[in-house]
């Protein structure tokens, strides 16, 4: 079924964060809408309907410090119509009508991030602290290790203990009993959001899905024991992460559909097929990222919607009913006038407002005259994100302003590179750069009229770190620029996993010293992404990483006094060798280090990487024949005379150059890392190899596995 | 939402602006473009049979090719023959350019251009009384008439990039625009240039649009109005503009500017405003846009092709869609854009409300020391002051001009970014110094490539260190048109350069001064009393230049650097609205280089024909050597086969070294004669109006006569 969604916009309120926008159920058997509840940084909660086009508040509360979460709540098996917001440490309970019933003080030190609420269950995290409270009695506690991303829990079923769901910054998602861990469930990326399946966990009550921050979707059944997993959906189209899911039956097909907000402003319906795995329905782009999602009835009974938050506030539907009505030019004109009247108000409002915005501004000029009067303008909020994908090993920056941005100007004081991003249109430029000055990139991007929302690539080059900046530039007055920064970390293409592999030659570095578990955490932390910055609890700690390029794996375990690393990459230990010893003899701390070196590993690695190179190898020849082919297709009629091959490459011409399109210097990037290899080889041989660079990349222009080995191999 | 009305898939590649429409047979309209290996291929779908009939669903039988066997740099169709409605085939390669007659399969005129063709426009210009083809090369504009007689011919200050023929000033008679690769957009009427305006790149192309209008495209992905010699309006995109159409797509009775862009995109915007008003896409990167009654219902389609060979026709929209061709809901469009502005007044407000409420504070909002410098809170009476300065640099250093900019108490300058077209890489400069010596002032060197005036738009980061908000100071200055030269010391001893130009001014030597005072960077304004001599030192290195003027009006620029005695000379012409000035140049350098030039030249010109008749003796031979080959083949006579084709083998590569250095060749005869083209276009430069049109004709004319003396006459004293 064809699926027609028209934008409207209801109406705009502050910066709204992730979750914090739900539809109350219809009350009574009268009224067919939908009531939307929204709160926002402002700490405004509000409660409307749409009644021919016009915003109608039930109730609206007074600013206040800004609220994160918005939740229904209600009896078991009851319905849901009662909204608990939280801000701070703070849990407040509203009725539909306004009603303040709950104020609840928490007392937790860390502010409340997210909230769950079941019949008289209120689940609150922090960023790394789960508390359970039942009828406002603190039940049950628990500490994870890294930042916590949302919370639920499965319907309440007398039977069953309570079951709450944590979806944590380290790729897992936490299944917990009491306070204690049930199990881990790995999933594909960072889990940002959950939701649950069916709105009620299926059959079952305990199917769960979520969305990751690199946009990969999934869903888990978490039964007592052991997770089952469903399916999962790429993120192939490399669209924004996901921030918000729900179920609504938005093609009225009778089975629920499932609704996806993502970071990027993409809104996507998923429906399911036959063996129940999701199949894409439609999609609209946005322009701001998409904080929550509803599907209900807000404005005319009968036409479905799909209700969106998003980060600048607005809240907007898109919805089945037609936009351009042919019921009769009676109907047409009454929809025209209220439109005009809206119009006409707005435009009213905001001539006022521009003459107060003229004295304000005469007023600030003024002041300036004075010369102990202060120029203080607050904080503009910056959302933004540096994520790594998995898929090429590059870094997304993406930064979102409420207001326009006029412009960004990127600094960073190591080599990356900058790549074009088809989404966003702003007009990038390079400036001349001194390294000697501390800057390897200076670039500006002068955005387009509204832009609200900016998307950037980076690549970065592991060993290098340091920090990349940005400074935001809105259209406002008083003009003023904020600076984000980022670290670039020295191994910058590590991504966090759960996995080990006992198979593989492990080069191992152990260092012995006198410096505690919180120190060496630190440093660790220093070299490697996606690791929590406080220490984890515990008296050893381990973590494993994959290499994001090469697929290699690192093992870093470390308790006071000694630390362990294994990777059967040897540039990887190299790496780490380099900066901890470097942080160590900044800190004073004396430290033994010793390694041993798997000769084996050096091919093994090799062999990785063996795959790649050979396919963008070949890959590079087939889209260099490409025109070459095509113009003897137009000399000669017929083509048949070509070998099957060549007659394969013409064929597959637009695939390949895509394909070689996507990963630009794939093959440079591959090479440096083989180079990189060999120097680090020798090094830990204590022989400088910088002379033999030419010959190897000699014998790389001419590859083949064995002889590049065997060039390995050889002795210097 | 305005949709295709018809969409093609032709089977070859189609080369990005070289796409042209055609009415070879008087009445049928061909869809003509140039596709790879030099090939030229035209879409004939109303084929005789089926005339006037509705498009055929098989396509491929309807191309035909052409050989043209070079790559093809331009292709256009136009009439040029009054007396019969037949459209021309033109098609440029970088020697030749050929006329063909379609129709009867025939060539008009096949002629040798020397000067390339970079781009090809057929009408009728000024009052030349037949359509001419205008072919532009390197520096050069060539006219032919129907015949291939060449009736128009003059130089231009760099290789022409894009053409166009519009009414630039309402005489009712068309004027050629032409656009070059050193920015600027030249109108000639005929051979006079009567309007000049400068852009920040290369100029890709151009289109007339309604009366005086026209559009343009630039290198770095710039598009834009003119009307006249005044920009109506500009916007720049990442991406770049392939080609520019103007085509009354809303049916609204003005001309749109649709633009093809290279990531596949078509926007049609207004002529006034720039606003968007349809925009659509291709997979690929658009290769032209051209219109015509393709369908033969009597309406004028628009039809945009993509590289891969993509076409698609639109059609102007009906009077119901009421200008509203993309599928938007303009009441919500509009809702949502006053929304938007009315959140940013809020937000304005609520920034002077809270900057009131910390100003009331002891402690500002609250805070302490280390959140004020967060929030980057500053006296309110900071002022940001810049000033230009010459620097004639040191060892480190080359010379440069120095932007300094300061603050006016402890504050500090965070980074410095500033925009200006034409002066830098990219279209900014920024200076982020390094965080240990971050202070209230900055310097900015800058080095300006050409002499222009240029706005430079300057963004100040100001604020406290660790602040992680600053307060942006902009402002504009203005950098003067000559700020590369450096008053030089009159006490100094400076050799005096051995060119000069000498000009007669009917004008007092105060507006002289006034103009120096205007156009150069100087500490203090010049004040002079009776004659006038100044010197200024190039930063460039190239030497000084000196200014003298006499009581009487008669005045001296000497500088070795003709290109920049001609800019000076320009500048101070419009400055003093100087609508025609003769003047006597000395340039014996250039003169002499010009010299070994025109010497090279004509060698060059013999090596070519020698290397031809080399070329067919060996073509000659090659034939009677595959024939001995294959003989001796039927013959079975193995032996003598192979010793055949061995020599055939060795004359095949005679042949292709041949033809490197034929290319070579080639090559450096391009070179050279650019170099006269631009010898001829500075000699003109050096005088304006009518003595400027006066000198580049008699140049052509001694240059033709082959008149080396009477050309240097002519450079030197402006006249023959």
């Amino acid at each position: 079924m064809e699926l027609n969604l028209a934008r409207v916009d209801y109406l705009q309120v502050g910066i709204t964060s992730e979750k914090s926008m739900r539809l109350l159920p219809p009350s009574g058997k009268k009224e067919q809408t939908n009531k939307i509840a929204i709160a926002d940084h402002n700490g405004v909660l509000q409660v409307f309907g749409m009644k021919n086009g016009e915003a109608q508040h039930v109730f609206k509360t007074l600013p206040g410090p800004k609220i994160l979460r918005l939740e229904l709540g209600g009896p078991t098996g009851g319905i849901k119509d009662r909204i608990f917001i939280t801000s701070g440490s703070l849990v407040k309970g509203f009725s539909k009508r306004g009603k303040q019933f709950l104020d609840f003080n928490t007392n937790l030190t860390e502010s409340i991030q997210h909230l769950y609420v079941e019949a008289a269950d209120l689940f609150l995290c922090g960023n790394y602290v789960y508390n359970h409270y039942r009828d406002c009695q603190d039940q049950n506690y628990y500490l994870c290790g890294d930042t916590i991303n949302d919370v639920l829990c499965l319907p309440l079923d007398p039977t069953q203990p309570v079951t709450p769901v944590l979806a944590c910054q380290d790729r897992v998602i936490r299944v917990l009993h009491d306070s204690t861990l049930l199990y881990e469930v790995e999933v594909p990326g960072p889990p940002q959001t959950l939701c649950l399946y069916g709105n009620n966990g299926g059959e079952d009550g305990d199917e769960i899905v979520y969305g990751t921050t690199d946009g990969k979707l999934g869903l888990v059944q978490t039964s007592s024991e052991a997770p089952h997993y469903r399916w999962e959906v790429p993120n192939e189209k490399r669209n924004g992460g996901v921030l918000c899911i729900d179920n609504y039956d938005i093609t009225s097909d009778g089975i629920l559909d499932l609704l996806v907000g993502r970071d990027d402003g993409l809104v996507e319906i998923y429906g399911y097929d036959e063996s129940d795995e999701p199949a894409l329905r439609a999609s609209q782009q946005c322009s701001e990222s998409i904080t929550s999602i509803c599907g209900g009835v807000v404005s005319t009974p009968g036409y479905d919607e799909v209700v969106c938050s998003t980060y600048a506030g607005w809240v907007l539907a898109l919805t089945t009913e037609p936009q351009h009505k042919s019921l009769g030019a009676g109907t047409q004109a009454q929809v025209d006038q209220s439109v005009h009247n809206k119009i006409g108000n707005l435009k009213k409002e905001i001539e006022e407002m521009q003459k107060r915005v003229l004295n304000e501004r005469e007023h600030y000029q003024v002041t300036a005259q004075n010369k102990k009067a202060i120029s203080a303008v607050p904080h503009f909020n910056i959302n933004h994100k540096f994520v790594l994908n998995q898929e090429d090993a590059s870094y997304t920056l993406s930064l979102e302003v409420q207001m326009a941005i006029d412009n960004v100007l990127l600094q960073s004081d190591v080599p990356i590179d900058l790549l074009d991003v088809e989404k966003n249109s702003a007009v990038v430029s390079f400036s001349a750069c001194n390294p000697e000055e501390g800057n390897f990139l200076l670039a500006t991007y002068r955005c387009q009229a509204n832009t609200t929302r900016l998307e950037l690539k980076i690549r970065s080059i592991e060993g290098q770190y340091g920090t990349l900046q940005a400074y935001v530039t809105p259209r406002l007055q008083p003009k003023t620029c904020q600076v984000v920064k980022y670290r670039i970390r020295p191994l910058s293409l590590h991504q966090r996993s759960h996995t080990s592999d006992d198979n593989r030659p492990y080069n191992t570095l152990r260092i012995v010293g006198n410096f505690s578990l919180a120190e060496m955490h630190s440093w660790v932390w220093f070299c490697l992404p996606e690791l929590p910055e406080r220490t984890p609890a515990g008296d050893s700690v381990q973590f494993q990483f994959v290499s994001t390029f090469l697929d290699t794996l690192l093992e870093c375990s470390y308790k006071r006094g000694e630390a362990v690393f294994r990777s059967d990459n040897i540039s990887t230990i190299s790496i780490l060798k380099d900066v901890l010893t470097k942080e160590g003899t900044r800190k004073g701390i004396r430290m033994d280090i010793t390694y041993e070196v798997d000769e084996d590993s050096v091919a093994h690695t090799l062999n990785l990487i063996h795959p790649k190179l050979e396919y963008q190898l070949l890959l590079a020849k087939k889209v260099q024949l490409i025109d070459a082919l095509k113009e003897l297709q137009i000399h000669e009629t017929d083509s048949s005379f070509m070998s099957p091959e060549y007659k394969q490459i013409l064929e597959d011409a637009d695939k390949l150059q895509t394909e070689f399109k996507k990963q630009p210097c794939h093959l440079e990037r591959l090479y440096g890392m083989i180079t990189d290899l060999y120097i680090d080889k020798f090094k830990f041989k204590g022989q400088n190899v910088k002379g033999r660079v030419p010959m190897l990349l000699e014998v790389l222009d001419d590859y083949d596995l064995n002889n590049l080995v065997d060039f390995f191999q050889a002795s210097v | 939402m305005l949709v295709p009305v018809f969409t093609l898939k032709l089977s070859h590649k189609i080369n990005p602006r070289m796409v042209a429409i055609g009415h070879y047979d008087g009445k049928h309209p061909c869809l003509t473009c140039a596709t790879t290996a030099g090939k030229v291929f035209i879409h004939n779908p109303h084929s005789r049979g089926t005339r006037g009939g509705r498009m055929e669903a098989s396509m491929d039988s309807d191309l035909n090719l052409l050989n043209i066997n070079q790559a093809v740099s331009c292709v256009t169709a136009g009439q040029m023959n009054p007396e019969t409605k037949n459209d021309v085939l033109l098609v440029g390669t970088q020697t030749n350019v050929l006329a063909y007659d379609v129709e009867n399969n025939s060539d008009l005129f096949y002629k040798d251009t020397p000067d390339g063709a970079n781009a090809v426009v057929v009408g009728n210009l000024g009052s030349i009384e037949n359509p001419v083809a205008i072919i532009g090369g390197n520096c050069s504009l060539q006219g032919y008439d129907l015949e291939g007689t060449d009736t128009y011919w003059t130089v231009t200050g760099d290789n022409v990039c894009s053409l166009c023929l519009v009414d630039f000033n309402g005489d009712n008679q068309n004027e050629l625009v032409v656009g070059s690769e050193d920015f600027d957009i030249r109108v000639f009427r005929e051979d006079e240039i009567i309007s000049e305006m400068t852009e920040t790149e290369a100029i890709t192309s151009l289109c007339g649009m309604q009366d005086s209008r026209f559009g343009y495209a630039l290198a770095n992905g710039t598009v834009g109005v003119y009307d006249k010699s005044s920009r109506y309006w500009r916007i720049k995109s990442k991406n770049h503009a392939i080609s520019i159409h103007a085509y009354d797509l809303d049916s609204d009775g003005v001309s749109e500017l649709i633009t093809g862009w290279s990531n596949g995109k078509i926007d049609a915007r207004s002529d006034r405003s720039g606003e968007v008003i349809f925009k659509d896409n291709f997979a690929q990167a658009v290769a032209g846009i051209v219109e015509g009654d393709y369908r033969m219902d009597g309406t004028d389609l628009l039809i945009c092709c993509s590289v891969d060979g993509e076409v698609r026709g639109y059609q102007p929209a009906g009077q119901e869609m009421k200008g509203n061709l993309m599928d938007t809901n303009v009441e919500q469009e509009t809702i949502r854009e006053l929304s938007q502005r009315k959140q940013n007044l809020l937000l304005e407000l609520k920034n002077y409300e809270e900057n009131q409420k910390a100003a009331n504070m002891d402690r500002p909002s609250g805070l302490g020391e280390l959140d004020q410098q967060q929030m980057g809170i500053i006296p309110a009476n900071t002022q940001l002051q810049t000033t230009l300065n010459v620097n004639m640099g040191s060892e480190s250093q080359r010379p440069h001009v120095e932007l300094f900019i300061a603050t006016t108490n402890e504050t500090i300058i965070q980074a410095v970014l500033i925009f200006a077209e034409g002066i830098f890489d990219g279209e900014s400069h920024v200076v982020h110094p390094p965080t240990a010596t971050l202070s209230s002032s900055v310097r900015v060197p800058i080095v300006p490539p050409k002499d222009v005036p240029v706005d430079l738009h300057i963004k100040a980061f100001v604020g406290n260190k660790n602040s992680s908000q600053f307060h942006v100071f902009e402002l504009t200055r203005q950098l003067p048109r000559f700020s590369m030269y450096s008053l030089a010391d009159p006490k100094a001893e400076i050799p005096l350069p051995k060119s000069n130009v000498t000009l007669t001014l009917n004008e007092r030597i105060n507006r002289v001064v006034m103009w120096v005072n205007q156009t150069f960077l100087l500490h203090e304004d010049i004040v002079s009393e009776g004659p006038l001599n100044l010197t200024f030192l190039s930063l460039r290195g190239s030497g000084p230049l000196c200014f003298s003027m006499e009581q009487s009006g008669q005045m001296t620029i000497r500088t070795d650097d003709m290109d920049l005695a001609g800019d000076v000379i320009q500048a101070l012409a419009t400055f003093l609205n100087i609508e025609d000035l003769q003047s006597i140049a000395e340039f014996p350098e250039d003169m002499e280089t010009l010299r070994q030039v025109l010497v090279k030249v004509d060698e060059f010109h013999s090596v070519r024909q020698k290397l031809t008749a080399e070329m067919a003796d060996h073509s000659n031979l090659i034939r009677s050597l595959v024939v001995r080959a294959e003989d001796a083949r039927l013959m079975s006579n193995m032996k003598h086969m192979r010793q055949g084709y061995m020599e055939l083998y060795n004359l095949n590569r005679d042949l292709i070294n041949g033809y490197k250095i034929r290319c070579n060749n080639h090559d450096e005869l391009l070179r050279c004669l650019k170099s006269v083209n631009q010898a001829i276009q500075r000699a003109g430069r050096l005088r304006i109006g009518k003595y400027k049109t006066q000198v580049i004709n008699s140049c052509r004319t001694a240059m033709r006569s082959n008149n080396v003396s009477l050309l240097f006459k002519i450079m030197k004293t402006g006249s023959s």
